[in-house]
C-alpha cells in the first residue's frame, strides 16, 4: 500500500489527532556455511510498515500501534484505524505532544555494490584467516542488508535515512593436545565492509580460541585479592549503558533512577556524552524513533550527572524545555591508567554477560580471561565474577586504549578492583 | 479459522512451487501471519496494541547439493525467474560437500487449537487497573504494578510438491510485575502464565499480585548469595531453565552437523543421575512451544531426550536429520519467515519423580531452594551453563528460614550439576511464557519446566 493512501485514511478519520508511520525497507543476502561448506544462502526483500494513531483531548492521550501488510486493502486499513482508535481511547495516558517539524533529514540513496558478490567477498575474508593446523572455523554465517528507514508523523516530520549492516557470526574451535575440542563465538558488525578487518578479527577470535584450550582454572593460579579486572566488549557496553539509563527521562519518570542532577558517580572523574552518530558505531542515527534530530548531549562531567536525555513523551512529562531525544550512542572520556606492566585479568567473553536492571548486580560466566602475572598472560576459563555496579563504579579506572562498538566509543577497558571472583 | 489472506495465497503457492520445479529439483513455500493483540497498564503508561507481528513468505528451493531460500512479503507476483535472480551466486566460495535434497511423503492436513473464550479490550484493561490500584494502596513502596496480557494468534500454510497443510493456533500469556522501593534499594518481582485460554491465564493473574507484592517487599532485605556450592531444591521454572540450557540447547541437532556439540559422542551414555528423565517436543504438551507442524511441514514430535540418566537422542529439523541419516523430530523453527530454519527446542521439561517437595526440603542440612528462572546460556560444546534466578530461599536443618538471597546465578558444569540430582519431585508444571535465542539471535516462543529436584550447585 502505497504512503499517500495511508496517510490519506488517517486524515479521513475525526477521531485521530496525530499519527506517526514506519517504514523499513530491507534487502538483505546471506551465506550460511557449515565449515567451509555453503549449505544456504538467502535473499530477504521485506517492507514492514507500522503506523501508530493518537487520540488527544489536551489533558490525556492515547496512541495504539498496528502493522500494514500485504494483506490489507484500502478497505481493511479503515478498520485498523477504526479499531486502534478505540484501543487508543481506552487505554489513556497523561497528554503529550507529538515531535515538531524543524529539519527533515532526506538523505540521498547511496551507491552500494551488488549484495550477492559483497556477501561472497565477505566470506573469501572470513575463511582467509582459516590457516591454523589445530584450529578451524566451525560455522559462519554472513548477512548483508541494506535498509531504506522512512519516518513521517502528522506535524510534518518526513526523514528518510538509509542504512547498511555487514553482521557476521563466527564459532572457532581448537583442539588442544590432549584432542579436547574448544570454541567461542563471536559476532562481528559493521556498517562497512572492510575486509581486512574481518579477517583480523576472525584470527583474533581463533586464537581466543586457541587460548581457552589451554586454559586453566584461577584456583590453580596464584591470583593475589583485589587484582584489578579489565572489562572489555558486551560488558563493558552494557555497564556503561547502565551509567546513561541511570540519567534517562523514562527511568527518572518512573522513579527507578538511583542518581539524581549533581551526583558524583565516580571519584576517578570521566564525561559521559550521548550522541546520534559517532563513526563505526553500528547503532548511529540521526533521528530517534520519534523523529527528533538528535543533537549531542554532555550528561556526565568529570564524574558528576550534570544532564538528563531521552524521548518526547518523558521529557515532556519532565518539564523539559529542550528535549534531547533518545540517543543510540555515546562517547566516554577519561584519563587513562597505565596497567600493562601490573598484575591483572582482562575478561575476553563472558558465556552471557549480565547485569540486573534494578540492583546493578553484574558479572556472570566467564568462558575465556587472561591473567597477567607481571611476566606473562596465563588464560583462565571455568570461573564467575559479580560486582556491585554502584559500589564498583565509584572507583572504576580507564584504559588509555580508545575502542568502538556498536553504540560506544571509549576506553578498551573499564578497570575495576575488588570484584568478587569464584 | 486460518487468517483469509494466507487462504488465498495457497493457490498461488501451489503454482509458485511448479513453476520452479523447471529451475529446481525441490520447492516449498511457507507463508506465516502472526497477530498479538497486547494490553499493557502500569502505574504511569498504558497501552493497546494489536500488531501483525508477522506477514510474509520464504520460498525454499534446492539444487546441486544446495539449497537457497527467498523472504518476500507475498507471493501474488513473485514469478520463479525472481527467485532465480535474487538467490543466484557469482563468486559463490565452497567446497565441493553437497547437502542431500528434502524427501517428503504426501501430507495435506489443516490444524486448528484457538482460544475458545474472548475478553474483550476494557474488561481486561479495567481489571489490570483494579489490581493495580489495590497493590499500590497495599504498601507506599509500590513504585511501579505493570500488568501485561498477549495473545498471539499464529497462522502458517506450507506447501510443496507433496504437501498442503496449515494450521491456526492461538496463545495467550499474562505477566505481573511489581516494583518497590525503600532509599536507593529497588526491587521486583514477576509472574508469568501461559495458557491455550484467555480465562485461565486471567482467572490466575488474579490471584498473584498479593504474592507478588509480598517477595517484592522481601527482597529489599536480601543480600547476594556468599559464592560457593551449595546443596539446592529448584522450583520448576528452574528446573526448566536448567533443561532447556544443560541439554536442549545441547542436543540441536544442526549442532551436531556443525560438530558443535559435546553430546553427539554421549548418545547411549550417562549424563545424569539414574532419577533423571527428559523430553521435548511442540506435541508433548500443549504450550507456548506448541504447534502442529514445523517450519519445515513436519508433524509435531514428543522426543525423549534423557532416560533414567542416560543420553537418548537429539532433536533436528530436517536438513540436519537429513545430513545424520535420522528422522526428523519437528523442531525446525524460524523466528519469522524471514529468518532461516534452525533446530529449534519447542516444550523442554524434566520429567516428574517420586518425591514429595516437603520430603526434599526436610532432607537439606543448609541450602537455598532457588525461585524464579530469569535466563540462562548454553555452552553444548564444553558443557558449562549460566542459570540465574531472582532469588533463594534459606533452608536451614530442614526447614525454611524465611531469609531470602538474591540475584542467585548458578554455573559450573552440566555433568556435575545433572549427576548431582539426589530427589525429584513428584509434580510437574510447565511454563510458556518465554523465548530462547540461538547464540545472541534467532528468537523464537518455548516454554521449559519440570518438578522440584535437589542437587548440588555452584552459586554466586
Amino acid at each position: 500500500m502505497i504512503k499517500k493512501d495511508i496517510i490519506k485514511c488517517l486524515k479521513a478519520n475525526k477521531d485521530v489527532t496525530g499519527y506517526e508511520i514506519k517504514i523499513i525497507d530491507k534487502d538483505s543476502r546471506e551465506l550460511f556455511y557449515v565449515l567451509n561448506h555453503l549449505e544456504i544462502n538467502r535473499a530477504v526483500k521485506t517492507k514492514v510498515t507500522t503506523v501508530t494513531v493518537y487520540n488527544s483531548d489536551g489533558k490525556t492521550t492515547g496512541s495504539s500501534t498496528f502493522a500494514i501488510n500485504a494483506a490489507d486493502s484500502i478497505s481493511s486499513l479503515k478498520g485498523k484505524i477504526k479499531a486502534a482508535i478505540k484501543m487508543a481511547k481506552s487505554s489513556r495516558n497523561q497528554y503529550y505532544p507529538l515531535v515538531d517539524k524543524k529539519v527533515n533529514i532526506k538523505e540521498s540513496k547511496p551507491k552500494i555494490a551488488n549484495l550477492n558478490d559483497t556477501a561472497c567477498d565477505i566470506a573469501r575474508a572470513v575463511f582467509k584467516a582459516n590457516i591454523y593446523k589445530d584450529g578451524w572455523i566451525n560455522s559462519t554465517e554472513i548477512f548483508v542488508s541494506a535498509f531504506k528507514n522512512e519516518f513521517i508523523n502528522s506535524n510534518g516530520v518526513n526523514h528518510v535515512s538509509y542504512s547498511y549492516k555487514v553482521q557476521i557470526e563466527v564459532i572457532p574451535t581448537w583442539s588442544n593436545s590432549k584432542k579436547e575440542e574448544f570454541e567461542l563465538y563471536k559476532f562481528y558488525e559493521s556498517n562497512e565492509v572492510n575486509l581486512n578487518n574481518i579477517t583480523n578479527e576472525v584470527d583474533e577470535i581463533l586464537n581466543l580460541a586457541k587460548a581457552r584450550s589451554i586454559a586453566v582454572k584461577p584456583s590453580e593460579v596464584k591470583i593475589p585479592k583485589n587484582v584489578p579486572v579489565l572489562i572489555k566488549n558486551d560488558m563493558r557496553d552494557l555497564l556503561v549503558k547502565y551509567i546513561a539509563k541511570e540519567l534517562n527521562y523514562q527511568t527518572i519518570y518512573l522513579k527507578y533512577n538511583h542518581y539524581s542532577l549533581n551526583d558524583v558517580l565516580s571519584k576517578n572523574p570521566f564525561d559521559l556524552t550521548m550522541k546520534g552518530s559517532i563513526k563505526g558505531c553500528i547503532d548511529s542515527a540521526k533521528y530517534d524513533n520519534n523523529g527528533i534530530v538528535l543533537p549531542s548531549k554532555t550528561i556526565v562531567k568529570a564524574g558528576v550527572a550534570k544532564a538528563i536525555y531521552g524521548s518526547k513523551r518523558f521529557g515532556y512529562y519532565l518539564n523539559q524545555k529542550n528535549i534531547t531525544g533518545l540517543f543510540p550512542v555515546c562517547e566516554l572520556k577519561a584519563k587513562g591508567i597505565d596497567y600493562q606492566n601490573k598484575k591483572h585479568i582482562i575478561i575476553e567473553t563472558f558465556s552471557s554477560p549480565q547485569l540486573e536492571d534494578n540492583s546493578g548486580y553484574w558479572g556472570g560466566e566467564v568462558r575465556l580471561a587472561r591473567y597477567f602475572d607481571g611476566k606473562k598472560y596465563i588464560p583462565l576459563t571455568n570461573f564467575s565474577i559479580s560486582g556491585d555496579f554502584f559500589k564498583d563504579l565509584k572507583t572504576v579506572e580507564f584504559s588509555k586504549e580508545i575502542t568502538t562498538s556498536n553504540s560506544y566509543k571509549g576506553p578498551k577497558y573499564l578497570i575495576f578492583k575488588g570484584i568478587k571472583i569464584y | 479459522m486460518l487468517n483469509k489472506f494466507l487462504k488465498s495465497r495457497i493457490p498461488a503457492a501451489k503454482k509458485l512451487v511448479k513453476e520452479l520445479n523447471k529451475y529446481y529439483d525441490y520447492a516449498s513455500v511457507l507463508g506465516s501471519l502472526v497477530n498479538t493483540r497486547v494490553i499493557s497498564v502500569s502505574s504511569r503508561t498504558n497501552s493497546i496494541d494489536n500488531i501483525d507481528n508477522e506477514c510474509g513468505f520464504v520460498v525454499k528451493v534446492y539444487k546441486d547439493g544446495r539449497y537457497s531460500e527467498y523472504s518476500c512479503n507475498d507471493i501474488i507476483d513473485l514469478k520463479a525467474e525472481d527467485i532465480v535472480k535474487a538467490v543466484k551466486l557469482n563468486k559463490i566460495l565452497t567446497d565441493d560437500f553437497k547437502v542431500k535434497m528434502l524427501q517428503e511423503k504426501k501430507h495435506v492436513e489443516n490444524y486448528l487449537r484457538e482460544d475458545d473464550t474472548y475478553y474483550d479490550d476494557d474488561t481486561i484493561f479495567n481489571l489490570f487497573t483494579r489490581e493495580k490500584d489495590r497493590i499500590h494502596n497495599k504498601d507506599k513502596r509500590v513504585i511501579n504494578v505493570i500488568s501485561r496480557y498477549s495473545c498471539r494468534q499464529t497462522n502458517k500454510i506450507f506447501v510443496s510438491n507433496k504437501k498442503c497443510l496449515t494450521q491456526k493456533y492461538d496463545w495467550v500469556n499474562t505477566i505481573l510485575v511489581v516494583v518497590v522501593r525503600e532509599g536507593d534499594k529497588i526491587k521486583d518481582n514477576y509472574y508469568a502464565r501461559g495458557n491455550i485460554s484467555s480465562r485461565v491465564v486471567l482467572k490466575e493473574y488474579d490471584r498473584v499480585a498479593d504474592r507478588g507484592l509480598e517477595i517484592a517487599l522481601q527482597l529489599l532485605k536480601a543480600k547476594p548469595v556468599k559464592p560457593g556450592k551449595y546443596t539446592v531444591i529448584t522450583k520448576p521454572s528452574i528446573s526448566g531453565l536448567i533443561a532447556h540450557e544443560a541439554f536442549g540447547h545441547g542436543v540441536e541437532m544442526d549442532m551436531f552437523v556443525k560438530n558443535r556439540a559435546k553430546a553427539v559422542n554421549y548418545i547411549g551414555k550417562k549424563v545424569a543421575s539414574d532419577l533423571l528423565n527428559m523430553y521435548d517436543g511442540a506435541a508433548s504438551c500443549v504450550s507456548a512451544g506448541s504447534f502442529f507442524f514445523d517450519d519445515d511441514g513436519i508433524e509435531a514430535h514428543t522426543t525423549q531426550i534423557i532416560k533414567n540418566g542416560i543420553l537418548q537422542r537429539g532433536i533436528s529439523d530436517s536438513l540436519s536429520a537429513l545430513t545424520l541419516n535420522e528422522e526428523p523430530t519437528g523442531n525446525g523453527r524460524r523466528e519469522s519467515y524471514a529468518r532461516k530454519v534452525y533446530t529449534r527446542m519447542s516444550n523442554t521439561f524434566f520429567g516428574p519423580g517420586k518425591d514429595t517437595y516437603e520430603d526434599m526440603v526436610k532432607s537439606v542440612k543448609y541450602g537455598y531452594v532457588l525461585c524464579s528462572a530469569s535466563n540462562g546460556m548454553e555452552d553444548p560444546k564444553n558443557w558449562q551453563i549460566q542459570c540465574s534466578a531472582a532469588y533463594g530461599l534459606e533452608i536451614k536443618n530442614g526447614k525454611l528460614t524465611g531469609k531470602i538471597v538474591a540475584p542467585v546465578v548458578i554455573s559450573g558444569s552440566v555433568i556435575d550439576l545433572l549427576s548431582s540430582i539426589s530427589m525429584v519431585s513428584n509434580e510437574l508444571k510447565i511454563y510458556g511464557s518465554g523465548m530462547c535465542g540461538k547464540g545472541h539471535k534467532e528468537w523464537v516462543f518455548v516454554s521449559d519446566g519440570g518438578p522440584h529436584l535437589k542437587t548440588e550447585a555452584i552459586l554466586g
